[in-house]
């Protein structure tokens, strides 16, 4: 028997590789987004600090503005530097 | 309030909700408004301390700024401790100004406060002469703290010796809380209690 492809559609799932299921910060899945977006993925992304704890970056940001001396990780109050 | 406040309110108000302490009726969580701005926490005096047995209302308003920003909380039913204003219920906690860190939720600001009863820092007071008796006093400390649990927190008698002192007040027409601040002040001396009172 022969078959002939005519078409066909692609489907691909993805999930963050993150050590926890929620950010520690708005307490949203971290596949799903921060409260101020939309679309989860490359829109809303998830950044990690060298103490190895991992936030929406919108939520982290917001987060270091709003500490006006030291900047520490919320959840071990390490001094926070972004990985990488 | 920011998306980010009411949805994080709403999962700690759950969280609380659903705890173990809550199941053991040691801290809980009720709704004032339907925004989620105020709330009215209670947590259970600590065994083994003098506010064993007691029932302490908190008064907490979560602010716009939430969780960047700590959520105000005072004490609502009158208490006796060296980090919590016996006036006006205002609370003396790192947490809940300077070290507040946003992974913080509800369930940890109320067991954070259970912990601060049980561990009182009296070299960091939020009331100065609460903290005095404390250091000098210890004794008395106690005993007062009781009575003030006894009578604005639903915890039983264990001070009955306090009482005739009150009464000797109360029968000289002085109002029954002013009494009980003049000598709880004073180390239940009722001679310094009602020269504090009339002079």
């Amino acid at each position: 028997m022969k078959v002939t492809v005519k078409s066909w559609t692609a489907v691909a799932t993805w999930r963050w590789v993150a050590n926890d299921d929620n950010c520690g910060i708005c307490r949203m899945a971290f596949d799903g987004c921060c409260p101020d977006c939309k679309i989860p993925g490359d829109d809303c992304p998830l950044v990690w600090g060298q103490c190895s704890h991992c936030f929406h970056i919108h939520c982290i940001m917001k987060w270091l503005n709003s500490q006006q001396v030291h900047q520490q990780c919320p959840m071990c109050r390490q001094e926070w530097k972004f990985k990488e | 309030m920011a998306n980010i406040a009411v949805a994080r309110i709403k999962r700690e108000f759950k969280e609380v909700v659903k705890s173990e302490e809550a199941a053991k009726c040691a801290i809980k969580v009720e709704l004032v408004d339907n925004n989620f701005t105020e709330l009215r926490g209670e947590i259970a005096g600590p065994p083994d301390t003098p506010y064993e047995s007691g029932t302490f209302i908190l008064e907490i308003k979560i602010p716009e700024t939430y969780p960047f920003n700590p959520p105000k909380v005072r004490f609502q039913t009158k208490i006796w401790h060296p980090n919590i204003s016996s006036v006006t219920g205002a609370i003396c906690l790192d947490i809940l100004r300077d070290q507040w860190a946003a992974a913080m939720t509800l369930r940890t600001v109320l067991l954070s406060l259970q912990a601060l009863l049980a561990a009182a820092e009296p070299d960091d007071p939020q009331d100065a002469v609460v903290a005095r008796q404390f250091k000098e006093n210890y004794e008395i400390y106690v005993k007062t703290a009781k009575h003030w649990s006894y009578k604005y927190a639903g915890a039983p008698n264990r001070t009955p010796e306090l009482d005739s002192k009150l009464k000797q007040l109360a029968d000289m027409g002085v109002d029954e809380h002013r009494a009980r601040v003049a000598l709880s002040s004073c180390d239940w001396d009722l001679a310094r209690a009602t020269e504090t009172i009339f002079s």
